[in-house]
């Protein structure tokens, strides 16, 4: 492995210090399950390393009446087995369960998770210059390409692979970044950016940042059954354990009455970003439960994905789970009614 | 012969050292000195090097010895391969090697390597290799054995003739890494011109050779020692790696250990032969088959290796599976500029099994019987296949003949079809039904959510058989030396290495069976060429066979000497004497008897001993073992998922010695080749050659998850040669495990894969043709 200098700072505010010192040469360290496998693999070399895991703050889950707050520093496996998570947060807790293996789920974070980089084949190996690593041409696209993005792609064609992003955006979580000059609060929507914006990263973190938090609102139904069961995550992967997504879905349903006041499905592992499919959500948006039409609504979205090579099949595989995300969600709306 | 040690689940006797952490792998030896090897692997597919400077790594500090291709000694590792070559053939071939004091200023030191390349032009198919016009990758061109491999029985135009109708399909098989836990390693260290290496092999006294061979130094003055191994798989063959480490011992006088990354054992070790197979099948209508005719085209990758070997195996079950009078297998094997193929578990057999048993599948449905009937009707019988014996009456049989007229030694196919049948209920199997409470579903494992109900499930149930032949067990010529002391204490010395199967438990309950002792009483030394017999590699499924034939030999004279030693002390006639459970007693009257180690005592030698060397099999029968799988599965029409839920492996592998580790063998077989079926392939990108998915993320070996409820019935068959009546075992069962998949996938969805892994792409890309 190559060498590098490593600090373990014990609050924010040095933490960030010490990233905006030399921010290029500079990588943060959470849980290490991808920092550390991104240097022994060679794709990475950074001079200094800065552990965060000295940052007691960062660890906590806090919840309130109205909104959850969950630090950069929880890991997994406290995602996944949180009751408050548990009870109103479905499609994270979800997500969290199928993630990895027991010990990715122990060592790995949320921060982690949300800014692991790519597994794209290409960027991954130390022989291939890709555009991630500044290289002039994407290898993936004359490459096997079973599994690389059916959607959005632009120059370069992988995958955001977090399953924790892909439920946090279908449940319009706020993420919170603090940075040299203070702190900022987006829709996790916004943090994550796609190659059409910078080719070299995945998000629109700026040198020196890091982050913090990330807030969920509390589910507003009424109807008490509905908030352990308005939102889920399916994940479709060959093997049972230790697999990214081939495609996932989450989708977190809100109930105006008999109809659905707000609905957003997103997919995993389609797309160089998680993939809120707007189609969807317009089509549900007011819609009377008894009218959905699940294989229709689910036909909507991935509308414009068009196949790379052989990534086609992943298309069905998607639009399928979220046939199936559908129409779970509308029996559990029944079982609450 | 009821038998009281051989056929009891002894644990095995490495466990209390695995289990304690006790037990040390190559990687966790260190000595003194020790200094940190790390090989330059070359970034092109195919280069001639030019020029390599090691002057900036020379000066690094802690850096004691490089070594390149023009001051390596010039003797081979095989016909095809020097210690290191002024031409690199893949990507991660070897380019030079450097020992440093620790691992950071080896990696460090391989950086300042500078190597100037020509670089060439390349070929990664290796059809497009055979082609004339193709750049040539060795001196005598990309057909990598010289010349096209062909046999025959009977006359093949004139079974298609006979056919009533022909079915034919290519099968295309990837290349597929055996992916084991333990990168290799070797450790090297010199003592007065006396080499010593310590090193995952699969063959102490082979790798000596070898060893002796490419540093041209006498055999005398090397001793191979093998460490406990973390997978074998028959796949730790000598590489470049322990010439490296003893010529860096050598220049830096001092021991030199080095250690493949996970990387390098995936890209440099060894892998299965990526192979298409072309077989066709001619049938008459009552089911009758006429003529079989399979022509394979492997990829050996950059050299040889087990090439020629693999080619002979993928043909087998074409050959010899069936009754059938005209068979005909042919095979091309091809250099390319890819990752080295070698042995791996069951060399061929899978590829070749994989196409025929999928398309009789096929041929089952065209003749409209069912699969079991089909396959239990033209099985090859007991007595073998028709045809003239055409090896003379005194020649040991091959354990793969082409002729017919020599009957088995023991055959339980048909048990194996029958029993496997019973237990999996495939009489009584449901018509094809949808699964309407699926037993998989896309929730994650642990969540506590139920899982989806739907009225129309996409899930389909479908079941699948297949049946395999394979070696059992007779290999090359084995050695075994048994020594008694006067305490009772049994040495057994065997030069083959337990590459984790359990060889040396096994072979200790063989000797412990003949003396009549307890097992605790022998103690096994192995796998060392100090002071073990010569022995071949523990590869083919033979050291229980081979090996075991010589130890039974060496126990029996043993044996005899003792029931002399006891008949002067017992005065009693030895032929009316007999030894059990460490007892020697009169036979027409038990209570008459003495314990062994009192008749060891008499001893007036320090030990009594016997050494056998036996060329194992027999000239009057053909040895092999056999087997029937059967398998449920849910495809995911959603998803192209294919999940196995149920697995029936019967399998006649003999007498099994110890039924505990044989039910692992099996276990571990399925398992191993479940990722072949389903979802393992190692890639080169075509642009580059860069194999792209070296690693255990990438190259998707199946989880604890994934593994089905696997169900192991054996036969439990005295074969009359082989030792005890036991057959291999290890490689047999995976030659079933892909074609059976495939099979249950077509009973369930209606579509014949013929490409594997069968992952979802090329499901749901078939059920898309449908």
């Amino acid at each position: 492995m190559h060498p590098f200098q490593y600090i373990k700072p014990r609050s924010i505010t040095e933490a960030i210090k010490l990233c905006s010192e030399n921010p290029e040469q500079t990588r943060l360290i959470a849980g290490g399950t991808d920092i550390l496998a991104e240097i022994k693999e060679g794709v990475v070399r950074p001079q200094r390393i800065v552990d965060l895991g000295g940052i007691v703050e960062l660890r906590s889950i806090r919840e309130s009446e109205e909104a959850l707050a969950i630090g950069a520093m929880a890991t997994i496996a406290e995602i996944a087995k949180h009751p408050g998570i548990r009870l109103r947060y479905a499609a994270l807790a979800e997500a969290a369960d199928g993630l990895g293996t027991p010990q990715i789920r122990n060592l790995g974070t949320l921060g982690g998770n949300l800014n692991q980089r790519p597994r794209c084949w290409y960027y991954r190996h130390p022989l291939t210059v890709c555009l991630k690593k500044g290289g002039n041409r994407c290898h993936a696209l004359s490459g096997p390409s079973e599994y690389i993005c059916v959607i959005g792609g632009d120059g370069c064609y992988s995958v955001h692979p977090s399953d924790i992003a892909v439920a946090l955006v279908a449940l319009d979580a706020l993420i919170e970044i603090a940075g040299p000059v203070g702190t900022r609060i987006l829709f996790i929507e916004q943090y994550f950016k796609g190659p059409d914006v910078d080719v070299t990263r995945e998000n629109v973190l700026m040198p020196g940042e890091m982050v913090t938090r990330v807030y969920l609102q509390a589910p507003v139904d009424p109807a008490p059954l509905m908030n352990q069961h308005n939102s889920l995550y399916l994940k479709a992967r060959e093997r049972q354990s230790g697999d990214f997504a081939l495609a996932s879905v989450a989708a977190s349903l809100t109930l105006g009455g008999d109809s659905i006041r707000h609905m957003p499905v997103v997919l995993g592992g389609v797309a160089p970003v998680p993939y809120r499919a707007r189609r969807v959500e317009e089509y549900f948006r007011g819609r009377l439960l008894a009218d959905v039409d699940p294989p229709h609504a689910a036909s909507l979205a991935l509308h414009g994905a068009s196949a790379v090579g052989d990534n086609g099949y992943r298309v069905t595989v998607a639009t399928n789970l979220v046939k199936r995300a559908i129409i779970q969600l509308l029996k559990n709306a029944a079982r609450a009614a | 012969m009821t038998l009281s040690i051989a056929g009891i689940s002894a644990p095995r006797k490495d466990l209390h050292a695995k289990v304690t952490g006790q037990a040390r792998f190559t990687a966790d030896l260190k000595m003194p000195g020790m200094l940190y090897g790390r090989i330059l692997r070359s970034p092109h597919p195919h280069a001639n090097v030019l020029k390599v400077d090691t002057s900036l790594a020379m000066n690094l500090p802690g850096v004691f010895a490089v070594v390149t291709p023009f001051d390596v000694p010039q003797g081979r590792i095989a016909p095809d391969t020097g210690i290191l070559d002024t031409r690199v053939r893949f990507v991660g071939d070897e380019v030079a090697a450097v020992a440093a004091s620790d691992d950071g200023a080896a990696l460090q030191a391989l950086e300042l390597i500078r190597v100037e390349y020509q670089v060439l032009p390349f070929v990664l198919d290796p059809a497009k290799a055979l082609l004339p016009d193709a750049e040539a990758i060795h001196p005598g061109g990309n057909l990598a054995t010289g010349e096209p491999l062909s046999v025959e029985r009977g006359n093949i135009a004139q079974g298609f003739v006979e056919a009533d109708f022909i079915l034919e399909e290519e099968y295309n098989i990837p290349t597929h890494s055996a992916a084991p836990m333990e990168p290799r390693a070797a450790l090297a260290y010199w003592e007065d011109g006396f080499l010593t290496i310590r090193k995952s092999t699969r063959g102490v006294h082979v790798d000596r050779q070898t060893m002796a061979r490419a540093l041209d130094i006498p055999l005398e003055q090397i001793r191979v020692v093998g460490s406990y191994l973390g997978g074998g798989f028959g796949n730790k063959d000598e590489s470049r790696l322990g010439a490296l480490a003893a010529v860096l011992a050598q220049r830096a006088d001092k021991p030199v250990r080095i250690e493949y990354s996970r990387e390098e054992e995936f890209v440099a070790g060894r892998v299965r032969h990526a192979a298409r197979v072309k077989t066709r099948v001619g049938l008459k209508q009552d089911g009758r088959i006429t003529a079989i005719h399979t022509t394979a085209t492997l990829d050996t990758g950059a050299y040889l290796a087990s090439g020629p070997g693999v080619a002979r195996r993928t043909g087998q079950a074409s050959l010899y599976l069936y009754q059938c009078p005209n068979v005909k297998y042919e095979a091309l094997v091809a250099y390319t500029n890819r990752p080295v193929a070698g042995s791996y578990r069951a060399l061929g057999a899978p590829q070749g099994h994989f196409a025929l048993e999928t398309l009789m599948d096929r041929a089952t449905e065209a003749v409209g019987m069912d699969p079991l009937q089909f396959r239990l009707k033209n099985r090859v019988r007991p007595e073998g296949q028709i045809g003239p014996r055409v090896s003379p009456p005194t020649q040991i049989i091959d354990s793969q003949p082409v002729e017919g007229g020599i009957p088995f030694s023991s055959n339980g196919l048909e048990q194996c079809l029958l029993i496997g049948a019973e237990a999996f209920g495939w009489e009584q199997r449901a018509p094809n039904v949808t699964d309407v409470n699926p037993e998989y579903s896309y929730r994650p494992s642990n969540s506590d959510s139920p899982p989806i109900p739907t009225t129309d499930s996409p899930i389909k149930i479908g079941r699948g058989m297949s049946m395999m032949i394979y070696r059992g067990g007779p290999g090359s010529t084995s050695s075994a030396e048994i020594r008694v002391d006067s305490s009772g204490r049994v040495a057994l010395s065997i030069g083959v290495i337990d590459v984790g199967e359990g060889a040396t438990t096994v072979l200790a309950q063989i000797a412990a069976e003949v003396l009549g002792v307890a097992l605790e009483d022998v103690n096994v030394n192995s796998a060392d060429t100090l002071d073990t017999p010569n022995a071949p590699i523990t590869a083919g499924s033979t050291a229980t066979f081979s090996t075991g034939t010589a130890v039974v030999e060496a126990a029996a004279q043993v044996k005899e000497q003792l029931l002399a030693l006891a008949s002067t002390g017992m005065e009693a006639p030895i032929n009316e004497l007999e030894c059990a459970d460490g007892l020697v007693f009169v036979k027409a009257d038990p209570s008459r008897n003495m314990p062994l180690k009192e008749v060891a005592s008499l001893m007036t030698v320090e030990s009594i001993s016997s050494a056998s060397t036996i060329t194992p099999g027999s000239a009057d029968y053909i040895v092999n073992s056999f087997g029937a799988h059967f398998v449920k599965v849910a495809v995911d029409t959603d998803t192209g998922m294919i999940r196995v839920l149920k697995y029936i492996a019967a399998q006649d592998s003999g007498r099994i010695i110890n039924p505990r580790m044989a039910l692992n063998q099996v276990e571990g077989a399925i398992s191993q080749m479940l990722g072949f079926a389903l979802w393992e392939e190692l890639v080169s990108d075509p642009s580059t050659g860069v194999t792209v998915n070296a690693s255990y993320l990438q190259h998707k070996a199946p989880t604890i998850q994934d593994y089905p409820d696997i169900r192991v019935i054996f036969a439990d068959i005295v074969d009359p040669v082989g030792p005890l009546g036991a057959k291999g075992l290890g490689e047999v069962p995976c030659p079933g495990v892909a074609p059976a998949i495939a099979n249950a996938v077509y009973d369930a969805v209606g579509i014949r894969l013929t490409e594997l892994p069968m992952n979802p792409a090329k499901v749901l890309g078939a059920l898309d043709l449908r």
